[in-house]
């Protein structure tokens, strides 16, 4: 079976800077995959790429049989609809649309909205009691949980997450790390930027980068958190 | 979902939203008041020349069929062939038609000159008239006559004196029934009826010139004149060309100070939108990112913000166009003295022009869809 993820020679240049140089690696469906490195390594670049959030200066990345590098600009829309879910550092929930509106606007521009859904979708990661409640009134842990059902809502292929605990205290952080989990354990392909190494552990295998190139891919073991 | 964001967007926004709609509204306002008054204006304004009085003049062809001693006109025409003739066009336009027949008399030994007419026609024909007294009193014993102020300085007349005309071996004696303020040379003159004028100049059924006061455009004015004309083969049927030439001028200068107004607003309307949408634009950057990061094409983000900006367009015209024709209403009652009547074709005119001026404004907007969501990410 081919992998989900199959990245070859992935290059991106930016003016003078070289983000990612030359970079192969694959990932299996239903693995959790952890990049790692310090910042300016390109670890963003690559998750960017393989959202069809930015084009590649060279190289494929093939995401669910489709090379990403080779979409023109509505290929790249089309396939960030249906094939990826994000979650960002920064969560980017729309400010005037309650929670379950911030869901809906994914449905929206994947196919139909279904209200139900999203806010099963909400429940799901205990949020049920916040359906309606705009993000300035949910705390990081819940926006970044809204996030999440957001990334989920359309079924997507893969999970992209920066850095989804960066901005979040430690209770909140393990309520998401937690979510994370759950959706590993059902099956769901992740790949995750992530600085803090108890999170990375977590994950099937390690990926670090150091100036663009990928250094490391190590196996985790099965570790559960202390 | 379409409607749901696109209120959310209106609400999100209410703020920069509100200084955008403002600027429709005006826009809108003073657009439907001008619109409304450029389609009326014709209309007032004509009636309002017809206060200049008569702008169409009948006179015997240069080959004049009747001479006559001592008229104040040298030729002269029957009115048996002219009267009828308009008469029987029967057009609306014209708002007062009089005969007249000019000779000069004596009043004592002051010669005058004396204008017979269908007095009653008088006040249609040159409303600006003013008059002390009547122009057709009661019936007395006496004719009544109307004296130019000067004519009744000068013989020490009021109202209600004797007025003995004499021409040649003839004499009348009229009741003089009004004083005449025109301020011009009918200031001068004595007007009688015309069949007392026939009788004293010894010329029954004559007459010198019909004056007629015709409403409408110059175009109007000359179709009516070629059409009577041609029915009065034997007579010179002239616009006074001094009045319609002024009339039409001034129309035209009227509506191109309206165009050039209503292009200028929209302009300016249509910057002040630019202006709130370009600081909106910059608001917005990081939710087009994300719309477009979740798989938004162009062509659905930016169409929600044309959406959003078509609303506030009509919003703007319809609130703008109401306020506007009850201006225009206001205008008309302090221009014209007489309301402007509500043109419904305003309506649907200004409204789509709102929405045009708002979709223009909105050129920012339009131009969040060419934004990179790595871009945004990245904070740049």
């Amino acid at each position: 079976m081919a992998p989900l993820v199959q990245v070859e020679g992935l290059s991106k240049q930016y003016g003078s800077v070289r983000a990612l140089a030359g970079v192969s690696f694959s990932v299996e469906a239903g693995e959790w995959i952890a990049i790692m490195g310090p910042s300016g390594s390109g670890k963003t670049t690559l998750i960017n790429i393989l959202g069809g959030l930015d084009t590649a200066s060279a190289g494929q990345a093939v995401v669910d049989g489709t090379d990403v590098a080779r979409l023109n600009e509505s290929g790249l829309t089309r396939f960030r609809a249906e094939k990826v879910g994000f979650v960002f550092q920064q969560f980017h929930l729309v400010p005037y649309l309650t929670a379950v509106e911030n869901v809906m606007l994914a449905q929206y521009f994947h196919s139909t909205t279904d209200e139900k859904e999203a806010r099963e979708a909400l429940e799901r990661v205990g949020l049920g009691d916040r359906i309606e409640h705009l993000p300035g009134e949910l705390s990081g842990g819940e926006q970044q949980r809204v996030a999440v059902a957001r990334a989920l809502i359309n079924h997507p292929k893969l999970i992209l997450a920066d850095e989804p605990t960066g901005n979040l205290d430690e209770a909140n952080e393990a309520t998401v790390i937690q979510l994370f989990r759950e959706l590993h354990a059902q099956g769901h392909t992740i790949l995750m930027v992530t600085h803090d190494p108890s999170i990375a552990r977590l994950a099937d295998r390690r990926i670090e980068f150091a100036h663009g190139r990928l250094t490391h891919i190590t196996q985790s073991l099965s570790v559960e958190p202390a | 979902m379409f409607w749901r964001l696109l209120w959310k967007l209106l609400r999100g926004s209410r703020g920069r939203l509100a200084v955008a709609i403002l600027a429709l509204v005006s826009g809108a306002m003073v657009i439907s008041a001008l619109l409304n008054l450029e389609l009326d204006v014709e209309r007032k304004l004509t009636q309002e020349f017809r206060m200049l009085g008569a702008n169409l003049v009948i006179s015997p062809a240069q080959d004049g069929q009747t001479q006559m001693p001592g008229a104040a006109s040298s030729a002269l025409m029957n009115e048996k062939d002219v009267l009828p003739a308009i008469q029987n066009l029967n057009d609306p336009a014209v708002v007062g038609a009089a005969p007249f027949l000019y000779i000069v008399e004596r009043a004592g030994k002051i010669p005058v000159v004396v204008a017979g007419t269908k007095l009653e026609e008088l006040p249609k024909l040159e409303p600006a008239w003013k008059i002390e007294g009547q122009w057709t009193p009661a019936p007395v014993d006496q004719p009544p006559a109307v004296v130019g102020r000067n004519v009744a300085r000068q013989l020490h007349l009021s109202l209600g004196s004797q007025l003995p005309l004499a021409y040649l071996d003839r004499g009348s004696e009229f009741n003089v029934a009004g004083i005449l303020d025109a301020g011009g040379a009918e200031d001068n003159q004595i007007f009688v009826d015309l069949a007392q004028a026939q009788k004293l100049a010894g010329l029954p059924g004559q007459i010198g010139l019909v004056q007629l006061s015709v409403t409408g455009t110059p175009k109007i004015i000359a179709d009516y004149a070629a059409r009577l004309a041609a029915s009065l083969p034997s007579c010179d049927v002239r616009p006074i060309r001094q009045v319609t030439q002024a009339e039409g001028e001034l129309l035209n200068r009227i509506r191109l100070l309206i165009v050039a107004m209503v292009v200028l607003i929209l302009v300016l309307t249509a910057l002040c939108v630019l202006a709130t949408m370009a600081a909106l634009a910059m608001e917005r950057r990081e939710d087009v990112g994300l719309m477009k990061a979740l798989g938004g094409s162009i062509s659905r983000v930016v169409g929600l913000f044309m959406a959003e900006v078509g609303v506030l367009g009509a919003a703007g015209g319809i609130i703008g166009t109401i306020l506007g024709l009850a201006l225009s209403h206001w205008m008309g009652q302090r221009v014209f003295g007489a309301a402007i009547s509500p043109r419904w074709e305003i309506f649907p005119l200004t409204i789509a022009l709102m929405i045009a001026v708002a979709l223009a404004g909105a050129l920012p907007l339009r131009l969040l869809g060419k934004v990179k969501p790595a871009v945004i990410f990245r904070g740049e």
